[in-house]
């Protein structure tokens, strides 16, 4: 099937220079800031190092699938290793899950301090212990990526016991692509979960935003948002079955623009929703009853977020049409 | 199983043609894009009265959510055209493959659930909250299951059929 493709250039390597550093960083920041909230007890240190782990959750998508971009233009200059290549991959393949588990868990907290509950134990435990594997396992996935470029820190084997432990646990990732396109029936599997994810997050998240607008106005605000937890699980089953299915086929997604422009929208509607839910949108919202509109700002917020997800969809449809439209 | 001949005089047309081959990005997948789209206003509102109605976020009101049902209407319309329009492009694709046919029954029950869920729960506004509920608990799930089962026999359709157009094997 033909399609009018534009060929658009777009610098894989720089974008991954450019976002690599935040997962890494940020996770350490994060982690630091729990600490201190355990300590020091205060609950807005801790509420910040929640968002932080949210936020680096999000930015590990984007530096992940810049990664395997970039990979394609590095493997073509022999000076460099594809060995180190595959390795640095690897530890990305693992350190990713930890990441968006801790992500995960950090939401399910976040939400509970939304409505003004304190975090349930149990759940700060896993951030904790989520959150440092995860310190520990970018940190290795950022030494492996420098070692790509960098002699000076190179080394011939696993340097330290730690090192050869996260190894050990390392995918390769030519085997976990492999395994996730080896059987259509566990690709079709995964994209019905993908478009039930879909379903769920339109059904919550969709409905309360048209609410907040002024649809099927004899609803009261506030109930609506306890339906938001299962628009949250469809976006982390979608978080889930899309990274897999990226994994299955990084070079098909790689040079797509509407593949490319989706993950940035869906960064953007995902930015909505906690604008939303940390400014006083979500208060002055909490207060209106049967019949009555929502201040403007929380309007403006749901206008968009609406709009945004709506551009998700469209532009996740097209990513089969528009194949190759980034110039291999 | 023999391709009955008049698939192949519908994929012929020239609207058959232009929605398959036409290399706009109002072709093909503009018409699936109303697909998904309609998806989204059937199933998701519906999947969050069929939550409602089985104990999720039951400080909800249940009477004003009648609204939705006009939304969900909304996408059913756009399903069915664009559905039809989607068979018009592959036709022999469509009614050579069983899946379509089971697609097909599960939407007419999915859609048969909801009318009753309408009627009989909704439109009844002699009902207290407990009556709604008592009514409704069953269809709730029916509701759920049958429209998981449209969703994963849409989705296959992608990956059972046995021809492309007529005379070609997929």
């Amino acid at each position: 099937m033909g399609f009018p493709v534009s060929t658009f250039s777009m610098d894989f390597p720089h974008l991954h220079l450019l976002l690599n550093h935040f997962p890494i960083i940020g996770t350490m920041v994060g982690a630091g800031l729990l600490l201190t909230s355990l300590f020091v007890k205060t609950e807005d240190v801790g509420r910040s190092s929640l968002i932080v782990f949210v936020v680096m959750a999000l930015l590990t998508i984007p530096a992940f699938i810049t990664g395997a971009a970039a990979q394609e233009k590095m493997v073509a200059d022999p000076s460099v290793s594809n060995v180190l290549i595959q390795r640095h991959e690897g530890a990305a393949e693992l350190a990713v899950w930890f990441m968006e588990i801790t992500g995960g868990f950090a939401v399910v907290a976040l939400w509970q301090s939304v409505r003004r509950a304190s975090p349930a134990r149990w759940n700060t435990s896993a951030i904790l212990v989520f959150s440092l594997v995860t310190v520990g396992l970018m940190a290795r996935t950022g030494n492996t990526g420098g070692e790509i470029r960098h002699l000076e820190i190179r080394s011939a084997q696993e340097r330290t016991a730690a090192d050869a432990m996260m190894a050990y646990f390392e995918p390769s990732p030519a085997k976990f692509t492999r395994l996730m396109i080896a059987n259509k029936w566990w690709w079709a599997f995964m994209m019905d979960l993908h478009f039930i994810g879909l379903v769920l997050l339109i059904g919550t998240i969709g409905m309360l935003n048209l609410r907040v607008l002024g649809f099927a106005k004899q609803l009261p605000i506030s109930p609506l948002n306890n339906l938001v937890p299962w628009g949250i699980a469809g976006f982390g089953i979608n978080v889930l079955t899309g990274l897999l299915a990226f994994i299955g086929m990084p070079t098909f997604y790689t040079h797509d623009i509407a593949f490319v422009l989706k993950i940035g929208a869906i960064l953007l509607a995902v930015t909505t929703l906690g604008l939303f839910y940390l400014t006083s949108a979500f208060r002055d919202c909490e207060a209106v009853g049967p019949g009555q509109d929502a201040p403007l700002r929380a309007k403006f917020i749901a206008g968009t977020s609406l709009v945004l997800w709506f551009a998700v969809i469209v532009l996740g449809r097209y990513i089969q049409p528009l194949q190759d439209s980034i110039a291999r | 199983m023999a391709v009955p001949l008049f698939l192949n005089t519908f994929e012929q047309s020239g609207l058959s043609t232009w929605l398959r081959e036409s290399p706009s990005v109002f072709g093909f997948y503009f018409i699936l894009l109303f697909h998904t789209i309609g998806l989204a206003l059937v199933v998701g509102p519906n999947a969050a009265i069929d939550l409602r109605l089985l104990g999720v976020a039951t400080n909800i009101p249940l009477p004003p959510l009648r609204s939705w049902f006009n939304l969900i209407w909304l996408g059913l319309a756009i399903n069915v055209t664009s559905g039809i329009f989607l068979v018009l492009a592959y036709p022999s694709k469509a009614f050579t493959n069983p899946d379509f046919y089971i697609k097909l029954t599960l939407i007419g029950f999915a859609v048969w659930t909801l009318r009753k869920m309408k009627r009989q729960v909704f439109d009844d506004s002699s009902l207290s909250e407990a009556g709604m509920l008592a009514r409704g608990k069953m269809l709730a799930v029916w509701s759920l299951v049958l429209w998981a089962g449209v969703i994963t026999a849409g989705r296959l359709l992608a990956y059972t059929c046995s021809y492309l157009v007529y005379g070609v094997p997929c």
